[in-house]
């Protein structure tokens, strides 16, 4: 019989696509709501946001994620009825889409970190169940005035005379470009595909028709395209995207025959944020996902050039000293070890998502703070072509979710407030980041809200009044402190930036700055590492102490059976180092306490971790296996705690920094003095 | 060797099906990511069987059905339509249209091999 093919295998790419769907549905939805409330339709948005639900529909049915499907599936039927109705739709249809998808991001993210999505909202489901009733009322009252042939002109929907009908009233043209497929043409890169792409940067594109043609010469498919197009460029722009010469554009309405006329430079598209989206797209044509961990493949790879042209410089360096003339293989050698820093740092590159594609979430979360305190407020971002490491934005989304919620629900005062105090009733929440350096990003949440008031914290606190924003920025991250009496709805009792410093500081080894002034608002501002190296690793502890190390440079986890460990002679200054049999090689067992002058633990250790130096085996005695877990690895920098065998520090989430060891290097500058010869 | 076009604008969804598929013997496959991509690769080159979404941007399924159907060498082409649950709707319009075969999403790799099988050995079967 058949085998069955795993569809649960297509999880994770599931969550790629759907993240990406989603992304597409909140800025659509929120390019209508906005577009409604400036008194406007946007039907072209409603139709995209009715096909990212649909298909996003599909995908979740498919991987069997039913509370996604269920969701999905009541927006799309009032999306469709939006769209059957030539794009029309209410704020209050808005207000229930958004929150509709809000609620599939939730879910979303508890499949991604691989709990069950929860059921869906009762009540969500049934206003949009109930907005759907009423009848769609059809207007194709449009008529326009095209001179375009009638078989083209019966494909031409609602959504098609309603933008046709726009650009005409605003004083642009309509026209007609013809694109025929041929092999050969396929072959130089001209396909639909890619014409619709070039096209999209210099028009709008109302409609493609594909059309049957007598197959020729030129047209061996028998097939044609007529592509109906609002042109944003010049009409050699659109004609060259199109593949055709300029005068083979037919205007069909608008314009006054300005045939060859160049629009005028005031007549954009009229709706920029739609323009932007398409852009979007055609950028992303040219995207490929990649699992994380098959980058993380390729640099393990390359770490293993690394190290072979190390051994390569060794046995170069052995050459020079048998008198041998190794200049050119110097050079070489020289001019590799830069290709391969390149190279590490084009790998590191492919990890970094734009810091703009980060925050478009943010709008959507600002959004709905609004609702639930009833304050005004606009969002200002800023993300400029900055880019982040995927592991880092990860880890710091959550970062500026707190920060963003704080300024709303604490920072920014009520309407009311903002009038009484001669400011505008709408807030202001400023997000802009910029790299610093070549290593490091800067992020500011900034408001103009109350500012904070330190004398009633410092209270709360019952700690004197900090006289520094630095002192009162440390006492906002003190765990637990509370800022306000009762929890509200969205930020809860306090504002969690403990959180916030545990992820930038502790996690990402990064720096907070505060700066607030009363009356005025508040900006907080992170500084993060471009990129972490993440590395699994075991945690245990020796000593009383907890390390990790880095399973990838761990051999085995060994018994120890003290009773039959031999002990080496004490050297001088050195320890004494027993030894353990293991399938008949001699392994010395090292003590971590004795290498970090910590208690000794009672009873002695019974494990030991296996690593190799060089092929030949240390064996390092530990009190206790805690788990193995993914660590941010921070390397040390500074000088003074630099030291051998240690690689870095890490944080294993409770705000403590905790030694990365390099157990092969420690072992190794531990037994150069001592001896190893068993005794007896 | 059957040369299968596969069109869905979602690439996950293409590879699911294609998966799907893969212990059907005999089948190759290209994806078309939407109906236009899909209209023009079957003007070029012959293909034995199309497999189709019905919701896609530029032109949806039923336009290229209607297209296909419209073109004097395709007009016996073999299409299977796969939509999503709960447009049942559009199955009367796709079929209307010339599709042979409707399937909805959720489906078992074992249903969509059985659709296949049916409308590439030309056999009439009861649908699953």
């Amino acid at each position: 019989m058949t085998k069955r093919v795993e569809l649960g295998d297509f999880v994770e790419a599931f969550i790629g696509e759907a993240e990406d769907l989603l992304r597409t549905l909140s800025a659509k939805l929120l390019a209508t709501e906005a577009d409604l409330r400036a008194g406007r339709q946007n039907p072209r948005a409603v139709r995209d946001a009715f096909r990212a639900t649909h298909t996003l529909k599909g995908l979740a049915a498919m991987v069997g994620v039913e509370p996604i499907v269920a969701i999905a599936h009541r927006m799309e039927s009032l999306l469709r009825a939006a769209d059957d109705a030539g794009g029309t739709t209410t704020l209050p249809a808005m207000d229930l889409l958004l929150r509709g998808a809000r609620e599939l991001d939730r879910r979303l993210e508890s499949v991604a970190n691989g709990k069950p999505a929860q059921p869906p909202p009762a009540e969500l489901i049934e206003g949009l169940d109930a907005l759907d009733r009423p009848e769609a009322q059809r207007d194709r009252g449009t008529a326009t005035r095209l001179e375009l042939d009638p078989s083209i002109a019966a494909k031409l929907g609602a959504l098609e005379h309603e933008q046709i009908a726009r650009a005409i009233a605003d004083g642009r043209r309509v026209v007609r470009a013809d694109f025929t497929p041929s092999p050969a043409r396929s072959e130089a890169g001209l396909n639909i595909t890619s014409v619709r792409e070039r096209l999209s940067r210099v028009a709008e594109i109302v409609k493609v028709v594909p059309r049957s043609v007598p197959a020729s010469e030129d047209a061996p498919g028998g097939l044609s395209f007529a592509l109906i197009l609002v042109p944003t460029g010049t009409d050699e722009e659109v004609a060259d995207a199109a593949g055709v010469a300029s005068n083979e554009l037919l205007t069909l309405s608008g314009g006054e025959g300005a045939r060859a006329e160049p629009d005028m430079p005031g007549a954009l598209p009229l709706d920029a944020f739609d323009e932007d989206e398409e852009g979007g797209r055609t950028q992303r044509a040219n995207v490929v996902r990649v699992e994380v961990s098959r980058l993380d493949d390729a640099m393990e790879r390359l770490s293993a050039l690394v190290v072979a042209r190390f051994r390569m410089a060794k046995a170069v360096a052995q050459l020079v000293e048998r008198g041998v003339d190794v200049r050119e293989v110097s050079a070489l050698l020289a001019e590799n070890g830069r290709q391969l820093r390149d190279m590490r740092a084009a790998i590191l590159r492919v990890r970094m998502v734009p810091v703009a594609e980060i925050l478009e979430r943010i709008p959507l979360l600002v959004r709905g703070l609004r609702r639930a305190t009833g304050k005004h407020v606009k969002v200002m971002m800023d993300a400029g072509r900055a880019e982040l490491d995927k592991a880092v934005a990860e880890r710091l989304f959550p970062a500026i979710v707190h920060l963003v919620r704080n300024a709303v629900d604490h920072a920014i005062e009520s309407p009311d407030e903002r009038r009484a105090a001669g400011k505008p009733e709408e807030g202001t929440l400023t997000i802009s980041c910029f790299e610093r350096s070549s290593t490091q990003l800067e992020l500011t949440v900034a408001d103009d809200g109350a500012g904070i008031d330190r004398e009633r914290i410092a209270a709360r606190a019952g700690v004197p009044v900090p006289e520094s924003d630095a002192a009162l920025l440390a006492m906002l991250c003190r765990p637990g402190l509370s800022t306000r009496a009762e929890a509200t709805t969205t930020s809860g009792r306090g504002m969690g930036m403990d959180i916030v410093k545990r992820i930038a500081v502790d996690e990402l080894g990064g720096e907070m700055q505060l700066r607030t002034r009363a009356g005025h608002g508040s900006a907080f501002t992170l500084r993060v590492p471009l990129t972490i190296s993440i590395v699994e690793s075991f945690t245990f502890e020796a000593g009383g102490q907890r390390f990790v190390v880095p399973v990838s440079t761990v051999e085995e986890i060994l018994e120890l059976d003290r009773t039959r460990a031999v002990r080496g002679p004490a050297p001088d200054r050195r320890e004494r180092v027993s030894l353990v049999e293991r399938r008949g090689e001699v392994v010395p067992v090292l003590d971590l306490e004795a290498l970090f002058s910590l208690p000794r633990a009672d009873p002695p250790p019974g494990k030991a971790l296996l690593v190799r130096r060089g092929g030949e085996p240390i064996a390092f005695a530990v009190d206790r296996m805690l788990g193995q877990q993914e660590v941010v690895l921070r390397p040390l920098e500074d000088p003074l705690v630099k030291r051998v065998g240690i690689a870095g520090a890490t944080d294993l989430g409770d705000g403590r920094p905790t030694l990365v060891l390099d157990l092969a290097a420690l072992g190794g500058a531990a037994l150069a003095g001592a001896t190893t010869e068993p005794v007896g | 060797m059957a040369e299968v076009l596969v069109v869905d604008d979602s690439k996950v969804m293409r590879e699911m099906i294609v998966a799907c598929l893969r212990a059907h013997p005999g089948l190759s496959f290209t994806h078309a990511a939407s109906g236009l991509e899909a209209i023009e690769r079957l003007s070029l080159r012959k293909f034995d069987l199309v497999l189709l979404d019905l919701n896609m941007p530029d032109i949806g399924g039923i336009e290229v059905v209607e297209f296909i159907r419209s073109q004097d060498k395709l007009r016996t082409l073999p299409i299977i339509v796969i939509t999503t649950r709960g447009d049942e709707a559009s199955r009367g319009r796709a079929l209307g249209a010339g599709a042979n075969r409707f399937m909805t999403k959720p489906f078992t790799p074992d249903a969509l091999i059985a659709e296949v099988r049916g409308v590439l050995d030309g056999a009439v079967r009861a649908p699953t």
